[in-house]
């Protein structure tokens, strides 16, 4: 390979990365806050961040609850989270699918039982974050081809698709047993999968978006600022 | 010479491969259960697990009539009453056979046993969830085998589907969401079936 073609290579390349990098950003969020009370909390206080589980047709995702409760756990004023799976299986069986409290009386019910109330004394429960929502693939348009031959195999065509993360997050204050407030994110975002040869997938991290923001605006809120 | 013997192996790696594709896939539900977190009754039970719930199988067919997964949940039915029947009752004994049960001084022998297994799988539902749902028949007798209640319960477990996870992965998981949900249940609603409070409360 002589000089003028790795030239050619290494620009084609920093193109393709500009290109990954533009389209990559593309992706639009939105947040909205709904205070119903005043939220505070003190340092041996914890959180606990639990997805709902209760519609027919989709779940939201553990990973999607467990990338909330890292975040909220991490940089200024990182609060102290309690694992969703840990805190189910402690409280096992209030917390399934189809017991746990899907309003305020209901949790004021469940703390009604001694072994419940125990169990959150424990773990020190302040709030209670209930995430519930999806993300849904729109749009799917393009087609892409892959042969493989003796000469060797190769991919051509262009596909894309739309990603919509909907979630809301509703804050329950354990000490008042009341809702604090609730926050919703909508983040949007086009992916890309362009094939010369090799596919080269540039997809839209909309639900990484929808969790770095929506953790973001919950620690503030928690905290009171 | 030595192409032809390579030729050879080539081809009975992809008979084997095709043969493999067309068999039945077996799943075995492995999962950790929790202990309940309630209050113990203050009651003795037996506890008698026929064959047919320790060695319960489900049969999934394709749409063209074959045989497509065996789900194997037998054991995982057993280790999760061995984790929840402790938890809510004083005492608990497990036993082989009704006979022995007599002797043992308890209130009550307790005997679940599985009535329908039902699998929706989202290439045949064109929902993004694997769904188990699972019929159980629970019965309760006198140490001599009279009978006190016979209740039904149900379970239901789901799992969205995921990228780069096996079908069997998947179906393992929504079996074990199944399983908690009899256990919450179990635990949570014995001492309402009205049978049950009526036994309780004259005991």
């Amino acid at each position: 390979m002589n000089l003028y073609s790795l030239s050619k290579l290494s620009g084609i390349r920093q193109l393709l990365l500009v290109a990954l990098a533009l389209l990559a950003s593309c992706t639009s969020t939105t947040i909205d806050e709904f205070r119903q009370g005043e939220t505070g909390i003190g340092s041996a206080e914890t959180v606990v961040v639990l997805g709902r589980r209760q519609a027919s047709d989709y779940e939201t995702r553990a990973e999607f609850v467990s990338c909330v409760g890292e975040r909220m756990g991490r940089g200024e004023n990182a609060l102290t989270i309690v694992p969703e799976q840990e805190f189910v299986d402690a409280m096992f069986p209030w917390f399934e699918p189809r017991t746990a409290p899907l309003r305020t009386r209901d949790l004021e019910r469940l703390m009604a039982e001694n072994v419940v109330a125990e169990k959150m004394l424990d773990f020190g429960v302040r709030y209670i974050v209930w995430l519930d929502g999806h993300t849904e693939t729109t749009d799917r348009s393009g087609a892409i081809s892959c042969t493989i031959g003796p000469g060797g195999a190769g991919c051509f065509g262009f596909g894309s698709w739309e990603d919509d993360a909907n979630f809301d997050a509703r804050i329950w204050d354990v000490v008042s047993m009341t809702s604090v407030g609730t926050i919703s994110t909508d983040a949007t975002g086009q992916s890309y999968l362009p094939a010369l040869i090799i596919p080269i997938p540039l997809i839209a991290r909309v639900e990484a978006n929808a969790c770095s923001r929506l953790a973001d605006q919950l620690k503030s809120f928690v905290n009171g600022s | 010479m030595k192409n032809t013997g390579l030729n050879h192996k080539v081809l009975l790696l992809l008979f084997l491969f095709g043969l493999s594709s067309c068999g039945v896939s077996n799943v075995v539900i492995e999962g950790s259960f929790p202990t309940p977190n309630i209050n113990k009754m203050p009651v003795a039970i037996a506890v008698y697990y026929d064959d047919a719930l320790k060695d319960f199988a489900y049969l999934e067919y394709s749409e063209t009539g074959r045989e497509e997964y065996n789900i194997e949940s037998g054991k995982s039915h057993v280790q999760l009453f061995n984790v929840v029947l402790p938890a809510m009752f004083d005492r608990v004994v497990f036993v082989d056979s009704m006979e022995e049960v007599p002797t043992l001084g308890v209130d009550a022998i307790f005997a679940p046993a599985i009535e329908e297994f039902q699998l929706a799988l989202p290439a045949k539902t064109k929902l993004d969830v694997f769904e188990v749902w699972i019929k159980y028949n629970m019965r309760l007798l006198t140490p001599d085998g009279d009978y006190i209640a016979d209740w039904v319960l149900t379970s239901y477990g789901k799992t969205p589907t995921q990228t780069f996870r096996s079908i069997e992965a998947a179906i393992n998981d929504a079996a074990v969401v199944a399983l908690r949900d009899l256990a919450s249940s179990l635990a949570l609603s014995f001492d309402q079936v009205p049978e049950v409070r009526n036994w309780l409360n004259s005991r």
